[in-house]
């Protein structure tokens, strides 16, 4: 709890929702968990942001859902990637990589 | 249409989304459960690392995008809620906003109908009206000979179609004598229109090649049903005129109604077939006889610009090339004065419109204003109802509503008043067309026009019902938004009574307006039946007979207009009884010109002269005085000396300064030698309309002159009454003929009121719409008062305790009133000066800023202002000042 948690920059959850997403069909508690062991804990995504993400995110078509029987053996709902999600992730992604880079670059120019 | 599914999708929605968070926690609680947490412990740390579900659930709906119509159905449930509990305010709120709409749609209907609406055949925008004007005249028909004239040399047109209206006429069927309407049309008239049958087929070019040669019928939808209950066998089936028989070919389509609005002909035939038709000469050789209208259809990417200049020049060419055998100089420089002029023709002949476009545009006007003053009414009692929701709207707030929320929650209820009020504002609209097409028909047969609403009018209905719910929820919704949840109440109150006090102001100024509107018209009214038109309407009758359907030939029609009265007169309880080529008011008449003892043949002048032909007894019948020299008696036979009487205003102008009685007239051309001398100077009588100038006139008597329409009028002076005299009638005629009837009786009173149709509609209408704007004011000022008194109680009753007595209170509230009524109605009065003078046409020996009506329709309204306050003026005099000061 006392670990110093990072900002997400505006827009960026969505990219890593889709990036999540777009391994294997999860469910929500998948998704945070996800985000959190892959960003070593620096990542905490509050849950007041990730559920409306989602359903921002299905209602645009990015991502389809279903119920599936989880691990545990209970319903959970399971998001997946379309092929507009898919293609609308690699435009993210290219935008991001673009964008980090030159942010980098400054930053070590400016230094 | 996922988001509309998704909305009615919205309970599962729910669901789904309360066990999708409910997972999320689930699992949190298992995993610190098996970190070693004690369930009760791990089950708290997960909702608690969660955080708010409600305000998670909020954001993923509004994710979703369905928020905003959810919350509306919301709003609407809670608005039918709240209208329920007030049940009053409802019925109040749904009646006048039901009786402004629907008056509003009634008129928007009819002016569509008679004003805009294009007729149902092919490109109605490429027709156009071609009428011949004739000075000082006015518009005038035009004969065969010109039609083809304009046929030979009018390049701009594709072509020209005429029609002329037959009226309603006798026909046989299998020997069986009924009638029905009809129209007489050109052979191109259903091929220019694109108009094709519906069943059978229609006639085309080729029936004008052989004149009397096509007896063939083409009949309306509405008569097909009505006569024939939609028989297709109807196709080939023959009706009798006079001697010639007459095939129907084909039955029009349901949606054309001919080419005049209002009409809707039985029958039409060929317009060669005139003469079969009308059991006379045939007029299409007649070069002097107007009696088509003409509608021409442009060519393709032609404007009416060209198209008129083109027309004016063909049209100069026929008239010059007339004006050459013309037989005297002022005949020849009339016919050079006449012109012609294109109109658009796509929604048919204009008689309607020309009728009633007018008095429509003034109602029109009217019904708006008596909307808005509904919608001001009912803002100011939504603004004083909202005064005692301020609790309720100020705990919505403060549980965290928004106020855009709250000012939507408003404008919610205000649009289902309006959908109800729409509602039943469409059924009265139609209601209120039927009495008002009754009304247009003024006592003749009912004008075929159809007002069931259709798409268009429910278009209008539904923007005037949405209008008037964004104008009479603004006011609260925009106090509502204003509203903090921590009452600085005064500083709200004051607010509010300034915005409800602006309204009132409003509505008083268009209360005035409307009240003087009525005043203007039922004063035109009073002064129209009040005039002296040189007769006395009263006592007298006016009838025809059935002559001409029973085969009268000409002689023995006149035999009996020789005859009949003088049976009349020797019947009890008849008085005088005459006959005449036209009963005054009759709108229209015959005008000739004359040669003048002692006048040079009039080059230029105004001369224009009204004839009338008359039987004995005219005089004394309709009561108009002769005032010298004396009426026709026995000595004027058809073989005694040919005599005429002249009225004042015939006198004053030719004999200015010396006696008429004695001198001569005589008609001009082959007849000039035929001097006709003056015997008597009749009182001037107005002959076209009441609103006319008394015309020159000249009687002629009626058996000394060329024969000339076969239908003179009978009138009948008793003072028996109407019953009585038309017995008598009945008596004389079946004596003269046992088939003889009476036909077109009406007394001389009906027949004037009825040549008041549009004075009479306005007065009428204005007069309903000004008193609902009363009751409509009182009901406002009620209301206002009401809630200014409440606000004011406090302060009351402090009043009262320091010794104000009743009358001081009442005083107080009633000088209020009277300022906010002086205010508002000084407006309203402004306004009235402005307006009332695009009515001046209409309004009769009355100017439009006459002060008497001004000054009465704002006493009235004060009056009624006053009334209306005076309930809760003597309510606050009522105040107990001891319960009121241990209030808060």
């Amino acid at each position: 709890m006392s670990k110093p948690k990072t900002d997400l920059p505006q827009g960026t959850l969505d990219m890593l929702i889709l990036r999540v997403v777009a391994l294997e069909p999860i469910h929500g508690y998948g998704i945070s968990q996800r985000l959190r062991q892959i960003s070593k804990d620096a990542l905490q995504v509050q849950q007041g942001s990730l559920y409306p993400a989602l359903h921002r995110l299905e209602n645009r078509g990015w991502l389809a859902a279903e119920w599936k029987t989880s691990e545990t053996g209970r319903e959970a709902k399971y998001y997946s990637l379309t092929k507009t999600g898919a293609k609308q992730l690699a435009l993210e992604d290219g935008n991001w990589q673009r964008l980090s880079e030159a942010v980098r670059l400054v930053m070590k120019a400016a230094r | 249409m996922m988001w509309a599914q998704r909305l009615l999708r919205r309970g599962r929605m729910e669901r789904e989304l309360e066990k999708e968070l409910g997972y999320h926690v689930e699992r949190r609680t298992t995993e610190l459960v098996a970190a070693g947490v004690s369930p009760q412990e791990a089950a708290r740390r997960a909702r608690l690392e969660f955080g708010g579900a409600d305000a998670i659930k909020e954001a993923c709906r509004d994710a979703r995008g369905t928020r905003w119509a959810g919350d509306f159905l919301q709003d609407c449930r809670y608005g039918l809620r709240v209208l329920r509990r007030s049940p009053a305010f409802t019925t109040v709120a749904i009646l006048s906003l039901a009786l402004g709409i629907g008056a509003a749609t009634a008129i928007f209907s009819l002016m569509d109908r008679v004003m805009f609406r294009m007729m149902p055949v092919r490109e109605p925008e490429r027709l156009v009206q071609i009428t011949r004007f004739h000075p000082p005249y006015g518009p005038a028909h035009m004969s065969y000979p010109l039609l083809q004239a304009f046929r030979k040399s009018l390049t701009s047109v594709e072509g020209l179609l005429a029609r002329h209206d037959m009226g309603v006429r006798d026909i046989s069927i299998n020997g069986n004598v009924e009638t029905a309407s009809f129209d007489l049309v050109t052979g191109s008239y259903y091929p220019l229109l694109g108009v094709r049958a519906a069943v059978g087929r229609t006639f085309g070019e080729e029936v004008d090649r052989a004149p009397g040669g096509n007896p063939v019928a083409v009949i309306s939808h509405r008569y097909w049903e009505r006569r024939f209950a939609s028989d297709p066998a109807v196709i080939g089936r023959t009706f009798r005129r006079f001697n010639t028989v007459f095939t129907v070919i084909g039955v029009t389509p349901r949606e054309f109604f001919g080419t005049v609005v209002g009409e809707d002909p039985d029958i039409t035939v060929p317009i060669t077939m005139d003469a079969q038709v009308r059991g006379g000469p045939s007029w299409l050789n007649e070069p002097n006889y107007g009696w088509l209208e003409v509608i021409g259809r442009l060519r393709p990417g032609l404007g009416m610009t060209r198209a008129r200049a083109e027309a004016a020049k063909v049209f100069a060419g026929i008239v010059a090339e007339d004006a050459v055998s013309a037989g005297s100089d002022r005949d020849r420089r009339a016919r050079l004065s006449e012109y012609v002029e294109l109109q658009p023709g796509g929604n048919g002949f204009d008689d309607l419109r020309r009728r009633f476009s007018e008095p429509l545009i003034i109602l029109m006007g009217t019904v708006a204003l008596v909307l808005l003053l509904a919608c001001a009414n009912l803002a100011n009692l939504l603004l004083a109802k909202s005064a005692g929701r301020r609790r309720e709207i100020a705990v919505r707030l403060a549980l965290g509503a928004g106020r855009g929320r709250v000012a939507r929650q408003l404008l919610a209820e205000g649009l289902l008043l309006a959908l109800a009020g729409g509602v039943l504002g469409v059924f009265l609209a139609y209601g209120f067309d039927q009495a008002l097409v009754g009304m247009m028909s003024n006592g003749g047969p009912r004008m075929m026009l159809d007002v069931a609403p259709d798409g268009r009018v429910l278009v209008f209905a539904a923007a005037v019902s949405l209008a008037a719910c964004v104008l009479f929820s603004l006011a609260p919704a925009s106090q509502a938004m204003r509203q903090s949840f921590q009452p600085a109440l005064a500083e709200i109150r004051a607010g509010r009574w300034r915005l409800g006090k602006g309204i009132v102001v409003a509505q008083m100024a268009i209360s005035v307006l409307l009240l003087i509107g009525a005043g203007l018209f039922g004063r035109t009214l009073i002064n129209m039946y009040g005039l002296d038109p040189g007769f006395d309407r009263h006592g007298v009758v006016l009838f025809s007979t059935n002559a001409g359907r029973l085969g009268y030939s000409r002689e023995q029609v006149q035999r009996l207009e020789a005859e009949l009265p003088a049976e009349l007169e020797d019947m009890a309880g008849i008085q005088s009884a005459t006959v005449s080529m036209f009963p005054p008011i009759s709108g229209g008449g015959w005008d000739g010109s004359f040669l003048v003892e002692g006048q040079l043949s009039a080059e230029g002048k105004d001369d224009a002269v009204h004839v009338n032909s008359v039987g004995m007894d005219f005089f004394k019948t309709f009561g108009t005085p002769v005032v010298l020299g004396r009426e026709f008696d026995r000595r004027d036979t058809e073989n005694s000396r040919r005599v005429a009487i002249v009225n004042q205003s015939f006198a004053r102008h030719y004999f200015p300064d010396r006696p008429a009685v004695g001198r001569w007239v005589a008609f001009p051309g082959p007849e000039r030698d035929t001097h006709y001398e003056i015997v008597g100077v009749a009182k001037d009588v107005k002959y076209e309309s009441l609103r006319g100038s008394f015309p020159r006139t000249v009687y002629m008597m009626a058996a000394q002159v060329p024969p000339g329409p076969d239908s003179y009028m009978f009138s009948v002076r008793s003072g028996a009454g109407m019953a009585w005299a038309i017995a008598a009638i009945e008596r004389a005629l079946a004596r003269q003929d046992s088939a003889l009837r009476p036909v077109s009786v009406i007394s001389l009173e009906d027949h004037v009121a009825q040549s008041l149709l549009r004075e009479r509609m306005l007065a009428t209408l204005a007069g309903f719409f000004g008193a609902q704007a009363l009751v409509l004011a009182a009901v406002g000022i009620y209301g206002v008062m009401a809630f200014q008194v409440a606000r004011r109680r406090r302060e009351i009753g402090i009043r009262i305790a320091l010794g104000a007595d009743a009358g001081s209170v009442i005083g107080m509230v009633l000088g209020q009133t009277a300022r906010l009524t002086l205010v508002g109605g000084a407006t309203g009065a402004l306004a009235g000066l402005v307006l009332a003078r695009g009515a001046q046409d209409i309004l009769y020996g009355i100017r439009p800023n006459d002060p008497p009506t001004y000054a009465g329709a704002f006493a009235g309204l004060l009056l009624i202002a006053l009334a209306a306050a005076y309930f809760p003026g003597r309510s606050a005099a009522r105040t107990n000042p001891v319960t009121t000061l241990r209030e808060d």
